[in-house]
């Protein structure tokens, strides 16, 4: 499925994802979506960060995917109202994000970096976010976050003494204070151990059952596999796929892969795999093979067959091209 | 508790639970030290006038009003805690003020007693000296609010806030206003020594502004306080990605 394709795949999708770039021209849902983009670009100066993203989302869990420097923040401060798009429009709870600070009353906004109030508590800084949205019992409030997210044993130690997964739960905690319809995570996971992140992926989960849009951010496939409904992939700043993600994950499983091996008969071996639908070529240089496949899972299947009935020893099978990376490289390649 | 007061409660110990904070009231001190000196020589000033403005209006005061004025709101926005506060419901204008108020009160609880203390120890307890003391507290309150102002201004508006802030004091305040009078329209320590001036005749002999630095001193706050309300408005944090 390349991106253009994922936008079928959206719309037959049952998951938060109404449509995607290509689909910018589909007639409008009726009532409207909670976060839409219609060609949205930013840029600095000569640098263009994101480049004509259109999408609309409806409640549920969508995950934003793509490699460092791909333009997740700028896309996630576009929509939080702390950045101006270059052209296009944004809506958020149908309203414009920026210049318009009304809009934090329906948007939680979980940033990436660390940056708190070293010198508050967790509990304090908790309620330092409910006074500022003007709750009527800030304090309630805070407790109930600080509880949600599992911070009550060091809610009231100084947050400059918190490790990173606490300070994260501690920004989780301040953005879910006014029971916000829109949560905009910025790599939440980052420095979570594994029971917080299980923890949190439930929190989010039930939110999302419970009516909330939540968009997140993540450079981590799995983090995505795990928990979103559909997925935004972004790759140098344009969206590259978009749709729902068990979709663009075969895509990106069933794209031709490339392994390299070492055996105890190079030359044998090569012979011999030439002979499997699965494999499209080799090539032998510096006494090392490289196999090119059409299919990943029928090659890992066939490989130890064949190498056994060839009478060959294998010492290394290893992708070399599995980083996430070069599976966006390759999504982007097809559109 | 108001949007304001939470503002302000939380500039507030951020300002206050800093190492700066120490070294804002040494340099306070300053004046009082030189105070002690002239007494523990036996001596008195007859007028007070000019040791309060070249000392403490010329260098205390701007020096503490830009430490705490760039501090205040430009010191969150570069260390990123600003988006905590910036992503709330709130008018820009009531965060601006609120830094404001908290910076000028800190700048001026530290300046106001320095200049009383040094002006007594100075001058003695004289009416005249008592008058001109006086003159330069009320003056120098104004004036920490109004650096204050145009300072977090500044540092909204750069990330060099700090630097310019002091080209503006040394360069603009001190260097050309004594070469072209007609800059000191736009000195801050003019408007102080007009106000000083305007209180008691004779604290600031060669001021040019006199009461006029009341008048010019309120519409630069409030000049300050849109411009800083309007720059934040669209204040745009760059992303890392």
């Amino acid at each position: 499925m390349t991106a253009p394709d994922a936008t079928s795949a959206a719309h037959d999708a049952a998951g938060p994802l109404l449509a995607s770039a290509a689909s910018a021209t589909m007639p409008a849902p009726a009532t409207e979506p909670a976060i839409l983009l219609e060609r949205v670009s930013r840029w600095y100066g000569n640098v263009v960060a994101v480049n004509d993203i259109s999408f609309a989302l409806a409640p549920g869990i969508t995950g934003l995917l793509g490699p460092n420097g791909a333009g997740k923040t700028t896309l996630l401060h576009m929509l939080a109202g702390l950045l101006r798009p270059s052209s296009g429009r944004i809506r958020v709870a149908g309203q414009s994000a920026w210049r318009n600070p009304d809009v934090y009353r329906s948007i939680g906004l979980v940033p990436e970096r660390e940056a708190v109030h070293s010198f508050l508590t967790g509990r304090e800084f908790a309620t330092l976010a409910a006074r500022l949205q003007q709750l009527p019992d800030p304090a309630a409030a805070a407790a109930r976050v600080i509880r949600t997210v599992d911070l009550e044993a060091a809610a009231d130690r100084q947050i400059g003494t918190y490790s990173k997964g606490m300070r994260q739960r501690a920004k989780i905690a301040a953005a879910l204070v006014h029971d916000p319809a829109i949560l905009l995570l910025d790599e939440p996971f980052n420095g979570m151990d594994p029971r917080q992140r299980l923890h949190m992926m439930d929190l989010l989960r039930s939110m999302a059952a419970a009516g909330r849009t939540i968009l997140f951010s993540s450079h981590i496939l799995e983090e995505v596999e795990r928990l979103a409904d559909g997925v935004l992939v972004i790759v140098a700043g344009r969206l590259a796929a978009a749709g729902d993600f068990r979709e663009i994950r075969r895509l990106m499983t069933d794209r031709p892969h490339t392994f390299l091996v070492r055996s105890s008969d190079d030359r044998r071996l090569a012979a011999a795999f030439m002979a499997e639908p699965a494999v499209f070529g080799t090539e032998l240089r510096e006494n090392r093979l490289t196999v090119r496949v059409a299919e990943f899972a029928g090659f890992t299947r066939a490989v130890a067959r064949v190498a056994r009935d060839a009478s060959v020893t294998l010492y290394e099978v290893a992708p070399t091209d599995d980083s996430l990376e070069s599976v966006f490289a390759y999504l982007v390649s097809r559109r | 508790m108001t949007t304001f007061a939470t503002i302000a409660g939380v500039t507030m110990r951020a300002l206050l639970g800093r190492r700066r904070t120490l070294l804002m009231v040494l340099l306070a001190g300053t004046p009082v030290l030189l105070g002690l000196l002239v007494r523990a020589n036996d001596a008195e000033l007859d007028n007070i006038g000019p040791t309060i403005d070249g000392f403490v209006v010329r260098i205390v005061l701007p020096v503490v009003a830009l430490v705490f004025g760039t501090a205040a709101l430009g010191s969150e926005l570069d260390d990123g805690t600003a988006i905590h506060i910036l992503t709330k419901p709130i008018g820009r204008s009531t965060i601006v003020a609120a830094k404001i108020a908290v910076a000028g009160t800190l700048t001026a609880g530290l300046v106001v007693p320095s200049t009383v203390v040094a002006g007594f120890l100075l001058g003695g307890f004289d009416a005249d000296n008592v008058g001109v003391t006086f003159a330069f507290a009320l003056a120098n309150l104004v004036g920490s609010f109004l650096y204050v102002a145009i300072f977090l201004v500044l540092s909204v508006v750069t990330s060099r806030g700090l630097i310019i802030g002091l080209a503006y004091s040394l360069i603009w305040e001190g260097l050309l206003s004594g070469l072209l009078p007609g800059t000191q329209i736009f000195s801050v320590r003019e408007y102080i020594g007009g106000i000083a001036e305007a209180l008691a005749p004779g604290a600031v002999a060669d001021s040019i502004i006199g009461a006029g630095g009341f008048l010019y001193a309120a519409f630069a706050l409030l000049i300050a306080v849109v411009l800083g309300s309007v720059r934040l408005a669209t204040y745009e944090i760059r992303g890392t990605d």
